[in-house]
């Protein structure tokens, strides 16, 4: 566990981390070895990864949960004594040759930062969606696929991450119907090919739903756009990700218009000393080791402008 | 059921984390420990004997430090009365003044490990990154209990439940958190409509469905619409 007395407010760290996902961490990682003075910060740990059941395309390791994998994360994070805290930064400026950082907890500073904060779930916004959020409406399977042991549920999307939540949602549910908008799943060849071989799956292409229908006390059925009442227990959305770039379009990072921060291949922004990585930067695929790799070099990146702008070396 | 812990690398990461600890503290365990005409003692309840034998780990590993008090229900009645102990197993948190700060309904083994071992540490003066914040609005808050609905399987919830923990340590007593696995107290879950986790109940208001970070609860326990005052 890392020291709290570490955080002094005077402080001025060389790198302040984002973000608390494995793009962070991994740029994490990489500027610890820089010996650069770090801090992460991010307002809960694991990013969006942690609800994946299962990690199978994370070089050297054959098959891992999403929480496992952060598990090793925090080991090795661990190890070199990298401080992170949970908090979120609300505010930033700029004063002399370092930003401020405010959070509702404590102010901070830093010569240099990287924006790593991932992305988070997007919403259907349809009638019913709010209101049956926790009666039955869930983001996340690995949370909540208990709750539908025997049950029937829908897996709305046609992602790899809808099949994955889809066969994770089958070992529990008596059914599952994957509802999706076009004709054909673009998930992962291999875990299309799961998904198709699954009984208890089965795919209603080229239908959204309109809906959410219940008794008040929980979901009972979706509307689909065709009109029809589709019974069901249990609706698990899992229709991509909002970049959560909130912060850095407050300072100036330009965004593409999906909201993505624009980078380059070093993992600069447009402002000098502000870096991004990972879901919330524009890079076409994004995947854990896509966003490490970003993060790593973002760390490289900031390190390099420290040296030359001789902040501290 | 206590099933993660069981494995060696949950019990490495308790026996790393626990190893650190520098300050005592002392957790009180209700279980359905009784003792039988001849002397020998018997827990009627299988749960509380594996509940009692991770908290072990927990206490073996802490150089002394931790010490973890079982309490059988049946012979200590009157105690359990002032805490409202309703079933076994229950942990107790109880700060000096004989508050209860934390209560947990649920094993604090895989995932919970973390924000476990925080929550003690914490408890016994050690690092609460939050500490300063409560203390300087404690004025503004009411007498709060938060009671957080959750599973070993969910992802979000150790973090949540860390920083409810944390609150109520920090707040001398004024928060109360209160941790339930749903799956292992499903009448509980019913009885909040809960199918979802982590499912969050401030002061019996309607619920908080999902993951939210230390900034939106403080503002749940100060109130929507007032600024939280900068450090």
């Amino acid at each position: 566990m890392y020291n709290l007395e570490q955080l002094d407010p005077e402080k001025i760290y060389d790198i302040i981390i984002l973000g608390l996902g494995p793009t962070a961490l991994g740029c994490a990682i990489y500027a610890a070895r820089f010996d650069l003075d770090l801090l992460v910060i991010g307002k809960e740990y694991g990013g969006l990864i942690i609800t994946t059941h299962i990690v199978e395309n994370y070089p050297g390791i054959t098959s891992v949960t999403g929480t496992e994998l952060m598990e090793r994360f925090r080991d090795h994070i661990n190890s070199l004594e990298i401080p992170y805290i949970t908090d979120e930064i609300n505010e930033i400026t700029k004063e002399n040759d370092h930003f401020i950082l405010k959070s509702f907890f404590q102010t901070f500073k830093a010569k240099t930062i990287c924006i790593a904060t991932g992305s988070e779930r997007r919403k259907l916004n349809i009638s019913g969606e709010d209101k049956y959020t926790g009666k039955g409406v869930s983001y996340c399977a690995t949370c909540d696929g208990a709750f539908f042991k025997d049950k029937i549920v829908c897996v709305i999307g046609g992602s790899d991450s809808a099949a994955k939540e889809a066969l994770f949602l089958a070992k529990h549910a008596k059914k599952v119907y994957i509802i999706y908008r076009r004709d054909e799943m673009r998930a992962e060849p291999i875990n299309k090919k799961r998904v198709l071989e699954n009984d208890k799956i089965e795919i209603i292409y080229n239908t959204n739903i309109t809906e959410i229908k219940g008794n008040g006390n929980s979901l009972t059925s979706v509307i689909f756009d065709n009109g029809d009442n589709f019974e069901v227990d249990g609706v698990f959305i899992e229709i991509g990700s909002i970049p959560a770039s909130d912060i850095a379009q407050k300072i100036g990072v330009k965004t593409n218009n999906k909201g993505e921060i624009i980078i380059n291949r070093k993992s600069e922004t447009n402002i000098p000393g502000i870096y991004a990585a990972g879901d919330v930067a524009d890079a076409p695929f994004k995947q854990a080791i896509t966003g490490v790799a970003e993060g790593v070099i973002a760390a490289y990146s900031a390190f390099d402008y420290l040296k030359k702008t001789e902040i501290k070396y | 059921m206590v099933i993660i812990a069981t494995t060696e690398n949950y019990k490495n990461i308790i026996r790393q984390e626990m190893s650190k600890l520098q300050t005592h503290a002392k957790l009180s365990v209700f279980t359905s420990l009784k003792t039988n005409p001849d002397g020998s003692k018997v827990r009627e309840c299988y749960e509380c004997t594996n509940f009692m034998n991770l908290l072990r780990i927990y206490e073996q590993n802490s150089n002394g430090k931790l010490e973890v008090e079982e309490l059988s229900i049946s012979e200590n009645q009157e105690f359990a009365r002032r805490y409202d102990i309703q079933r076994v197993p229950t942990i107790l948190f109880i700060d000096d003044n004989g508050k209860e700060l934390v209560r947990y309904l649920a094993a604090p083994q895989g995932l919970e490990i973390q924000p476990f071992v925080k929550t003690i540490f914490a408890f016994a003066d050690g690092p609460n990154y939050y500490e300063n914040a409560i203390k300087q609005n404690l004025h503004r808050i009411n007498p709060t209990t938060i009671k957080i609905m959750m599973t070993n399987q969910c992802p979000y919830c150790p973090q949540l439940i860390e920083t409810a923990n944390l609150f109520a340590i920090a707040s001398e007593g004024k928060i109360r958190s209160v941790i339930v696995d749903i799956l292992a107290n499903q009448d509980i879950g019913q009885y909040y409509k809960a199918s979802g986790v982590p499912y969050t109940i401030i002061n019996e208001r309607p619920a908080i469905q999902g993951m939210i970070g230390p900034q939106h609860l403080l503002r749940e326990l100060i109130g929507s619409n007032t600024n939280i005052q900068y450090r």
